[in-house]
């Protein structure tokens, strides 16, 4: 399995050394917020805050909180064009 | 022997695969992580709960999507079919058309000066053959200021060029005040029509 490893490494070390990870970092946060998904997850830590309490709440309250929810509520369409472009920058760097 | 492509090249596509959406679910994690951090400074800041107003201010400031109204509530095409009265020529003018049609009945405004100078060149011509011909060349090219400037429709051809500043400035400033051209216009004697 260390030759996977090693060429996992190998691969994220050109993206980042690339750009191409910043681009795509870049991409899904305006494609997110364009379809309204952070809103939607504002929304959701609005209520974390009231329940655990504004002065006592924590960056792992609400980590642990919105996540897990974060994850599920990406629509399929940015989560195609994104694997689409990470499939792409494979085919070109990995083979 | 690079062991970069020895190790590159033994993939195949499950694991191709696998490793997009590695990078695919570190991509989105990164997001969510941002959110939250940022979420986590505004509440410690204090400025997390700034945009919530109670709700009758909300409805107040609400976007407006009917017909003929704006977002926020203005009829904007209100004086569209208004009409009004000239108080000069006491003439039912169209709201669009008023501000032009006051700039002439009253003769005030850049183009009515050059229309009334207009006229009284061609009156003039009428009369008696115009003597300053090699002179008004200059000023018909000027912007605001021209007299004779009938000429300006037949478009004479001089060698001059017509936009450069330094135009020979020969018998050219008979009535005109030298200097700055917007107060030139009350001191001229040219005005056919009286203020």
């Amino acid at each position: 399995m260390s030759k996977d490893s090693k060429m996992r490494a190998t691969i994220n070390q050109k993206l980042t050394e690339m750009g191409e990870r910043e681009r795509l970092k870049e991409l899904l946060r305006s494609k997110l917020t364009e379809c309204g998904w952070r809103d939607q997850l504002k929304a959701h830590c609005k209520d974390v805050i009231k329940e655990k309490g504004l002065e006592h709440v924590t960056v792992e309250d609400l980590v642990v909180e919105i996540t897990p929810k974060g994850r599920v509520l990406v629509p399929d369409s940015v989560k195609k064009e994104l694997l689409q472009r990470i499939r792409a920058f494979l085919a070109q760097h990995a083979t | 022997m690079k062991m970069e492509d020895m190790s590159l090249s033994g993939l195949d596509n499950t694991k191709l695969e696998a490793l997009a959406q590695d990078i695919y679910s570190d991509l989105v994690e990164d997001a969510c992580l941002g959110l939250c951090f940022e979420v986590h400074r505004a509440v410690k800041q204090g400025y997390f709960f700034l945009d919530d107003t109670d709700q009758e201010s909300m409805k107040d400031f609400e976007i407006v999507d009917q017909p003929g109204v704006d977002i926020f509530g203005q009829v904007y095409n209100q004086w569209k079919n208004k009409e009004c009265v000239c108080p000069n020529c006491n003439r039912s003018i169209a709201a669009s058309r008023f501000a032009p049609h006051l700039e002439k009945c009253l003769g005030m405004g850049r183009n009515s000066s050059r229309i009334a100078n207009r006229r009284i060149a061609s009156s003039n011509n009428m009369n008696n053959k115009s003597e300053s011909d090699q002179e008004d060349n200059d000023d018909v090219n000027d912007n605001d200021w021209s007299y004779g400037s009938e000429k300006k429709a037949k478009k004479r051809k001089s060698d001059k060029n017509p936009n450069s500043p330094r135009r020979s400035k020969s018998v050219k400033h008979k009535n005109a005040l030298l200097g700055s051209k917007p107060c030139c216009r009350s001191g001229s004697s040219m005005h056919a029509v009286e203020r």
